[in-house]
């Protein structure tokens, strides 16, 4: 321990030692400001809805369905049901982002509307699959349950999330094509029958 | 001149630890700044904000239970934080640092410490969370509810016709949407008999 302390009092020693560890100091704070003010911009509707033109037509789609205009004006806009809250897996999808710019800048994999329409079901059950794999996480990041007033709700609505808890569905087993055109095919339900199904 | 700085700057990292002192400092700043952002996250957090300390669970959590903020419809809520913290970085700093008063309350002067103090208070309260929501044009209220995104016809046409109004006579959200979350006092005026004195608004309001 004696010898830990004199080691680190031997980095101190030189004069300009402070100035360099002030440099330091500086490096990390902008470093680190700037990965956390990115982590904040890429998160923007400017960003995320209007950056580049393969994400103008998912934005134009959002538009006025109810999580953009509603009664209220309490929005949620693309991060809120696409990228996850909590520090780590927001880290990982960010940097996810490299995989969009591969898309965008190498293989223009959807950079006509006629590619993207080709590509939506398979694009659609990319994020179905992802959204029954974490139990819509994101839907629940706003939408809290234990919160939810069934009086307020419809009977139709009442009973289909009572179905909700018994069969351990979730959020997004219905309420898919809610933000975005619904594309052709099977949707998140019969997607998990048919791999049922499969399995057996 | 910029030689001469140079010249400073390679005699400083002469040493052989250089590099280690440079990323030592690196790595605290990185440290402190997590911790001074996650101190701010986890003092937005309910199990704070709400329950932390009597003043809070025993007056204003509990009146907020069951409200529409709380529970609705949709299981979307709005929070202490939502409401009464400003969402930007640096009004919400200053805003964190506003809270120390609660602490000198909360064990020095001990003013809101029983539920007779708590409603002797209140209108006092009120009417300062109300001057601050009217000096900045209800900016916490309009941080979740975009006027720009309200759908009108999905309104009442009583809703519909305060809107209209509102947005005629240059009125922001607390003017109408009191005592929403939290009891409303009795007797004092309402925010819209209030005086609004930019002079007693708190800067973290204006900025």
């Amino acid at each position: 321990m004696a010898k830990f302390f004199k080691k680190i009092r031997g980095w101190g020693s030189r004069p300009g030692t402070i100035a360099v560890l002030v440099i330091g100091l500086v490096v990390g704070a902008v470093f680190f400001g700037t990965a956390a003010s990115f982590m904040v911009y890429a998160n923007s509707e400017k960003f995320c809805a209007t950056s580049c033109h393969e994400m103008t037509y998912l934005a134009a789609e959002h538009k006025d369905t109810i999580h953009d205009k509603n009664r209220s004006g309490v929005r949620a806009t693309c991060n809120d049901c696409h990228v996850p809250h909590g520090y780590i897996p927001n880290y990982l999808a960010k940097l996810g982002l490299f995989y969009d710019y591969w898309g965008h800048f190498v293989t223009h994999s959807i950079d006509t509307k006629e590619k993207f329409e080709a590509k939506r079901y398979e694009l659609a059950k990319r994020v179905w699959g992802y959204m029954k794999a974490n139990d819509s996480r994101e839907c629940r990041h706003c939408h809290t349950t234990s919160k939810m007033d069934p009086e307020l709700q419809s009977e139709k609505a009442k009973a289909r999330h009572e179905k909700l808890r018994t069969e351990g569905l979730t959020c997004i087993d219905c309420h898919f094509g809610i933000a975005h055109t619904e594309p052709d095919g099977p949707g998140p339900q019969e997607l998990t029958a048919a791999a049922n199904a499969a399995k057996k | 001149m910029a030689l001469r700085v140079l010249a400073h700057v390679r005699r400083m990292v002469a040493g052989k630890k250089a590099g280690v002192v440079l990323l030592a400092g690196a790595a605290i700043s990185v440290v402190g700044l997590s911790l001074f952002g996650t101190t701010m996250i986890y003092t937005s957090t309910e199990a704070f904000c709400a329950t932390n300390c009597h003043e809070m669970a025993n007056n204003t959590t509990r009146e907020y239970q069951d409200t529409v903020h709380d529970k609705n419809r949709t299981g979307v809520r709005a929070i202490c934080p939502d409401c009464h913290v400003p969402h930007a970085p640096v009004p919400l700093y200053i805003a964190k640092f506003g809270a120390l008063n609660d602490l000198w309350s909360h064990h020095i002067t001990h003013s809101v410490d029983t539920r007779e103090k708590f409603e002797a208070a209140r209108p006092m309260m009120a009417q300062r969370v109300w001057t601050y929501m009217k000096g900045n044009d209800s900016r916490e209220c309009r941080h979740c509810h975009d006027a720009t995104k309200m759908d009108p016809e999905k309104q009442s046409p009583i809703a519909q016709a305060q809107h209209a109004r509102a947005k005629r006579e240059k009125m922001t959200c607390i003017d109408c949407h009191f005592g929403i979350a939290h009891h409303e006092p009795q007797g004092g005026p309402g925010p819209q008999e209030l005086e609004v004195d930019k002079s007693l608004i708190p800067r973290s309001a204006i900025f």
